[in-house]
């Protein structure tokens, strides 16, 4: 087996939430050694003491250390090193900046002016690596009029015209989800402009400052709509789960509860095949339904008559038979036991289960991706999927080995509160400043 | 503008569609050399597929592969024919990366997959970019984008309880598989410069989905308590732990906003926002449990608040307060955008067929990189005398008598 095409790429991760970490997670998946930089002053791991029978934590129970047991945070730090830096101390921003010296790349998500008020900001970065890739992601970027704006992938979805989009045509836009779909986009945009930057930096020696503004690297993913608009003057009409050029095209009641299947037909050979299908031949040379223009101005009528045939079916069936005459069709899955029992995805060994000191064994996703040539067989990826770190695990490890820390500076260290495993009071309250801050206004 | 980054990197771009498309043009938009290929009967099904201009259907003129295909050259070959499969060989040979979506299997049937490939060029990195991979019993299923939206497990939840699941809005699952396939391709090609040797990725779209960050965080109720992730009233959906009275879109005077506190500390400041700090002290919302009982209450004087507030007002107030929110715009909404336009963020193209339009802009920027002017999206075919004479040596009569055999 090769190497890990990332391994010896050492990369300092400042990020919380969904953007940053996944970025983290791709590069560390690939073998780059990612380290989590947290600080017990302000935590993204949950609620200090969230109470008992919570969901999101294993078996309901917090436990004794919730934020290292907080689901969310355990599935999107895998394969890092983690750990804690009091960076509004002076000797918590050393230990970050000897760590600069000796790491490839440093990126963050954290809001515009955090960096440069740490004293970590790109010129201060670069005057120690000259060749220090750093990449700083504000939702909005590092310019401009709304550099400061709080955002979310929400907000972002929002402003770039994909919330306006999305819904039933037939109900107003406060009935919508937030979706915070652009985070991803985000953290997987980071990941390439990072391996870019590596790659560049390999062949001149050069280092790079990378403005990333989730925003702009999510907009293009609606690229043909902003073409559209200026092409036809009019804006897209929200279409649900309808299609202006397929029918049918949409989402069918299933035998079970609360049980979906989605159904595209592309063309007249699949409408044709797709009746043969449902056993209703005779709809091909129904009037309603000849041509695609009158299957689309009949769609409640048609849509009714295949939810008949599929509401006394079960989705996967339907799938597979719709599949083998070669028509689109998905059950509709959630992203629990559903996808975890997809065949396929079971075939491909998609999930590995994975033990967490704090948290147990839970499955986890595989990589998104499968490098082929580096695999045993021809569904594996050389992945070692370690468990999120807990808080400030590897502290004695990385401080110890690569700074040369000794054991006394690192007890002086945690008795400070500069490193250490246990958050501080208001850590998950938006850090413990604002915390003391809040907590003195209300006792005025 | 693409930057110079990846200046000599040579990309021969062979998928059509969305994902494969928008992974080419991440690298393109980057400085790389990106040959689109397109079988010369059956070009990329985007150049078929609306809008265009007055709803004419015309090949050079699709908004779909105008966006997606700018800033490559564009060659055409058929690598089903002797003549096609040497010349292809040979391109592979001169690349240092192919992209490819044709169905599993297709490339080594006409003796140029990654193996074949690679004994030309062991250091070539093959990215193939499919519905469900390369493997596995469902790895020739066809696929739409609702289709592959659904079987990537974020769909079940989307959407009212009472009524069917919903997709998101445009081609999301496709974009987001060839962003990945993109960071996949870019890190498997620095992997080259670090050991020499190539790779073959395999892209399964239902995977990028399945392992998209936000369907592994909310698998884990369902891994920790068997509780499945299901459609939800949309505030009680968005607010998950946090008070649902201010989660959420709503209207306002002149559209929508959409609104994300951050939990109970951030009460004082929405209070702030619509101007009733009295509210802060009020015995009826002190804690978070009052506020949550009385969330029908509190939502109808936020409600009267944004009734009377435009986009642009609630937007302000909100961002003075520092909460998470955003008026609901429209794309061209977005392309007037002060932010963005202060950032020079679009750019304007013509192309010889479709005119003049403003394209949206580059994904990030990089410090330290020269850019250059983008270049529209070829015509079918439109540098097959370019690419075909300085990489393969081939003359004009000679590639007239290819043209004539249908190879290009």
């Amino acid at each position: 087996m090769k190497t890990a095409p990332l391994a010896g790429i050492r990369a300092l991760e400042l990020a919380e939430i969904w953007a940053g970490p996944f970025c983290g997670v791709l590069l560390g998946d690939m073998g780059a050694e990612v380290i989590k930089v947290e600080a017990l002053q302000r935590i993204a791991r949950g609620p200090i003491r969230p109470a008992p029978n919570t969901p999101g934590y294993p078996d309901y129970d917090p436990g004794e250390r919730p934020w290292n047991r907080q689901s969310n945070f355990n599935a999107v730090n895998r394969n890092k090193f983690g750990i804690t830096l009091d960076l509004t101390s002076e000797q918590g921003v050393d230990a970050f900046k000897r760590l600069v010296n000796i790491s490839d790349v440093v990126f963050t998500n954290f809001a515009f002016g955090v960096m440069d008020r740490l004293g970590i900001g790109q010129e201060a970065l670069h005057a120690i690596k000259p060749d220090l890739i750093a990449l700083f992601t504000p939702g909005y970027g590092n310019t401009g009029p709304y550099k400061r704006h709080r955002s979310m992938g929400m907000a972002i979805d929002a402003m770039t015209g994909h919330s306006a989009l999305r819904g039933y045509p037939d109900l107003d836009l406060s009935h919508n989800s937030l979706v915070h779909h652009p985070d991803a986009v985000g953290g997987v945009t980071a990941a390439f402009a990072i391996c870019a930057a590596l790659h560049y930096r390999a062949r001149t020696g050069k280092g790079q400052f990378i403005d990333l503004s989730q925003a702009e690297s999510f907009m293009p993913h609606l690229g043909e709509i902003f073409l559209e608009n200026q092409m036809s003057g009019k804006r897209r009409e929200r279409r649900g789960n309808a299609h202006p050029h397929m029918s049918p095209h949409g989402c069918y009641r299933c035998d079970g509860d609360d049980a979906w299947v989605s159904i595209a037909v592309r063309s007249r050979r699949e409408w044709e095949r797709f009746c043969d299908v449902i056993g209703l031949p005779q709809l091909t040379k129904d009037p309603r339904f000849a041509s695609l223009d009158d299957r689309i101005a009949n769609r409640d009528a048609l849509d009714a008559i295949i939810s008949g045939w599929t509401s006394r079916r079960e989705r996967h069936d339907i799938t597979a038979q719709l599949q083998a005459a070669g028509i689109p069709a998905a059950p509709v899955l959630d992203c629990g036991a559903d996808t975890y029992d997809d065949p396929h995805l079971q075939a491909r060994q998609y999930f590995q289960i994975v033990t967490h000191a704090d948290a147990g064994a839970y499955p986890m996703s595989g990589p998104v991706w499968r490098f082929l040539s580096q695999a045993d067989d021809d569904a594996r990826t050389p992945n070692r999927h370690e468990p999120a770190p807990m808080l400030g695990e590897h502290n004695h490890q990385l401080l110890g080995d690569l700074l040369g820390y000794t054991p006394d500076t690192l007890k002086s260290l945690e008795d400070a509160n500069i490193i250490g495993t246990t958050p501080l009071e208001g850590a998950d309250m938006g850090g413990v400043r604002r915390f003391a801050r809040e907590q003195a206004t209300q006792n005025q | 503008m693409p930057y110079l980054a990846l200046n000599g990197v040579r990309v021969i771009d062979a998928t059509t569609g969305i994902a494969g498309p928008y992974c080419g043009k991440m690298l393109a938009d980057y400085g790389a050399e990106v040959i689109k290929l397109e079988l010369p009967t059956k070009p990329d099904t985007s150049r078929s597929v609306g809008a265009f201009p007055y709803d004419i259907p015309h090949p050079e003129k699709s908004a779909l592969f105008l966006h997606l295909n700018a800033g490559k050259k564009g060659i055409t070959l058929d690598p089903s024919t002797d003549d096609g499969k040497r010349m292809f060989i040979e391109l592979a040979r001169q690349s240092d990366i192919i992209l490819e979506s044709f169905r599993p299997g297709q490339m080594a049937e006409w003796g140029i997959g990654y193996d074949a490939l690679r004994q030309h060029r062991s250091d070539l990195v093959m990215t193939s970019i499919t519905p469900f991979g390369q493997s596995g019993p469902h790895k020739d299923y066809q696929f739409t984008e609702l289709t592959i939206f659904a079987a990537g497990g974020g769909m079940r939840r989307e959407g009212l309880p009472e009524r069917e699941p919903l997709r998101y809005g445009a081609e999301i699952a496709q974009y987001f598989s060839g962003t990945t396939a993109a960071a996949a391709t870019m890190i498997a090609t620095f992997g080259v410069v670090m050991s020499g040797e190539g790779e073959w990725i395999d892209i399964s779209m239902q995977e990028c989905m399945a392992g998209h960050p936000h369907q592994i965080g909310r698998r884990a109720p369902w891994i920790y308590g068997s509780e499945p992730d299901l459609r939800k009233p949309p505030r009680l959906a968005a607010a998950g732990m946090r008070e649902p009275y201010a989660v959420g879109t709503f209207r306002c005077k002149d559209g929508f906003v959409s609104f994300l506190p951050l939990g109970s500390r951030m009460w004082p400041q929405l209070a702030r926002m619509i101007d009733r700090p009295e509210l802060i002290d009020d015995p009826r919302y002190q804690s978070s449990d009052d506020r949550t009982d009385r969330r029908t209450e509190l939502e109808a004087i936020f409600q009267q608040w944004f009734d009377d507030h435009t986009r642009e007002q609630v937007f302000a107030a909100g961002q003075r307060e520092g909460l998470p929110c955003a008026p609901i715009m429209d794309t061209d909404e977005a392309l007037a955008n002060e932010h963005f336009r202060s950032r020079d963020y679009f750019v304007e193209l013509a192309h010889p067929d479709a005119g003049s339009l403003t394209y949206t802009g580059m994904p990030f920027r990089l410090s330290d990189i020269a850019a250059d002017p983008n270049t529209p999206a070829p015509r079918l075919g439109q540098h097959n005398p370019e690419i075909y004479g300085s990489l393969l040596n081939i003359t004009a009569p000679e590639l007239a008598r290819l043209r004539a055999k249908g190879v290009v």
